[in-house]
């Protein structure tokens, strides 16, 4: 399968030599969403890429993990570090029950389900009033040290949520190479070609959810911990769930490097045109949305396979402008 | 494949049985596809299935793989039971299948795919790899092996779809149509590697609708008609059984003894 690592050392190194360089706040910031967003659209990728199982309700996980980290915390003064272990392994539940799903499920009805999923998990969270403080959300308080997350300068965050992206990378690196990994593919491409051929289909295709979901979750609890407010109408929105598949799809779905570099371009974009064109006074209140849906009909219209297989081959045939 | 000791065949007239078949009865809905469909496959040998079309050859095959599970009757490899397993379990047992409508891995390279079947029997993905040049030498498609599956040719793909399940080490190998579809001068290739698996040793069941090509290359034809087995013995015996002739070309034309 797909091989090259060089382009994604080159990304992380780049990654982890910026803040050397950059003190500027605003920047870093922008890294950190960058690395994290990239991390969650990787772990997305598990399920939605190298399983074939696209979920539209990947945000249950995230919110499993924001809300563990946040509650542990806030309640019981737990470490974020176990609300991330609880969040974890809540989301390997929640996990089984929709890879469960996925073996009754095909196509549009396993996506509507996983939406299902995300939609009562933010009724439930808005609702417990007197456990989630309901649609007010949370406030995670800032206690300083590293066991507590409570972390002021960006750059140690850049480092963390940099480790937290190598892991999910080579979690599918892992899924590209091994014989879970083929297994996985053949599932993909065709589920009963590979039941005739010994693989045992369903227990993967659960598994991989499972660890998608886990994965999510990390981020989630981490997240919460960085922005520091967790409210029920984002962690677990549709939005939220459509900008992790985004960012995969964008950059290649089922590569390694594809959901990076999809959250990159994603998040940059976003950013630079809410702060060159959202500003009240500028006139153009809400152009950035129209520019921004412009330049990502345009990626999905030239490069239909995700950025990453488009630049590969454009890398090894400079000359033949076509890709195959 | 070392052929260990098997457990006394049932119904005794063959001395061993590898796989056998009990009583199958799959009903859908009203239709009866296949009605207490009985026979046993012994180690090393060729069995044909034939039959017009809907009389239930691929419903047994997928009875016999795990996909489809019997209303009654059972299948039996070497005694233990398959009926009931998922087809993962069925081929992990030891046997094996090829899909009439082919089913590459269209995505995946030539040798990639074959490695998913070989990768059921080892862990080890370099070893799997190594096999599965073997097997595309074997079957005649070495200089394909980094072409993706979807550019195959239809021949191609039945040579894919064999080596794929050929990974798998079957001790038993289910063909659905080898033929089916491939033009004119494919067809004597296919059947000679057929012959040659055959020769290696390997038990097969080949459904296959060229009369020419399965008198020729089976020891031993069952012919199924809607549903039922009809006849069950050496290809020259079965190809001139009354009923037979009857079931493919109306009763019209079982009158006279078939020209040779």
């Amino acid at each position: 399968m797909s091989g090259a690592t060089a382009p994604a050392v080159a990304f992380f190194a780049l990654a982890a030599l910026a803040p050397v360089v950059v003190r500027d706040a605003f920047l870093l910031d922008g890294l950190v969403l960058i690395l994290l967003w990239g991390s969650v659209a990787a772990a997305w990728n598990v399920a939605g890429g190298y399983a074939g199982q696209v979920s539209l309700g990947h945000s249950v996980f995230f919110g499993l993990g924001a809300y563990s980290a946040a509650l542990l915390g806030t309640r019981w003064g737990l470490s974020p570090w176990i609300g991330l272990a609880v969040g974890a392994v809540l989301a390997i539940a929640v996990g089984f029950v929709i890879g469960f799903l996925s073996n009754r499920l095909r196509g549009p009805y396993f996506v509507l389900a996983t939406i299902a999923f995300s939609q009562v998990l933010l009724i439930v969270a808005s609702r417990w009033r007197a456990f989630t403080s309901g649609s007010e959300g949370i406030a995670v308080p800032f206690r300083p040290g590293f066991w507590t997350l409570g972390i002021a300068d960006k750059r140690v965050w850049v480092y963390l949520i940099l480790a937290l992206a190598v892991g999910v990378y080579l979690v599918q690196l892992y899924l590209e190479r091994s014989r879970r990994g083929y297994q996985l593919a053949a599932v993909r491409e065709d589920e009963d070609a590979a039941l005739s051929l010994g693989v045992p289909a369903r227990r993967l295709k659960v598994a991989a959810i499972a660890v998608s979901a886990a994965l999510t979750a990390a981020c989630g609890a981490l997240w919460a911990q960085y922005v520091g407010f967790v409210d029920p109408f984002y962690v677990f929105s549709v939005d939220l769930s459509v900008r992790f598949a985004l960012g995969a799809v964008l950059g290649g779905i089922g590569t390694a490097l594809g959901p990076f570099v999809g959250a990159a371009l994603v998040t940059t974009l976003e950013t630079y045109l809410r702060a060159r064109f959202g500003g009240i006074g500028a006139g153009l209140v809400g152009i950035y949305l129209i520019i921004y849906g412009v330049a990502l009909i345009a990626i999905v219209r030239f490069a239909p396979q995700g950025l990453v297989p488009w630049l590969g081959a454009r890398w090894r045939r400079p000359a033949a402008g076509t890709a195959r | 494949m070392a052929g260990r000791a098997v457990a006394p065949a049932r119904g005794g007239h063959r001395a061993v049985s590898l796989l056998s078949v009990a009583g199958v009865t799959k009903r859908f809905g009203g239709i009866t596809a296949n009605r207490e469909i009985a026979f046993d496959v012994a180690a090393g040998e060729l069995v044909g299935v034939i039959g017009p079309n809907g009389s239930g050859k691929s419903t047994l095959f997928e009875v016999i793989s795990g996909f489809y599970h019997p209303d009654e009757g059972e299948v039996r490899l070497d005694g233990h039971r398959l009926t009931g397993l998922s087809p993962d379990r069925v081929c992990r047992l030891g046997v094996a299948r090829t899909f009439q409508k082919l089913r590459p891995f269209a995505g995946l390279t030539v040798v990639d795919n074959i490695m998913v079947g070989a990768l059921t029997r080892t862990r080890d993905v370099r070893h799997a790899r190594e096999r599965a040049r073997a097997l595309l030498e074997r079957v005649g498609l070495g200089d394909k092996a980094e072409a993706h599956a979807g550019t195959l040719s239809t021949g191609q793909r039945k040579r894919l779809e064999l080596a794929r399940a050929l990974a798998t080490e079957p001790r038993v190998l289910l063909l659905d149509e080898v033929t089916g579809g491939v033009d004119q001068r494919t067809i004597p290739g296919l059947v000679q590697l057929v012959r040659e698996l055959h020769a290696g040793g390997l038990t097969l069941i080949v459904i296959e609708h060229n009369m020419r090509v399965i008198t020729a290359v089976a020891q031993r034809i069952v012919a199924l008609y809607l549903g039922e087995k009809i006849a069950d013995g050496p290809p020259d015996a079965v190809t001139r059984d009354r009923r037979v002739v009857e079931a493919y070309l109306g009763q019209a034309y079982a009158a006279p003894a078939p020209a040779p």
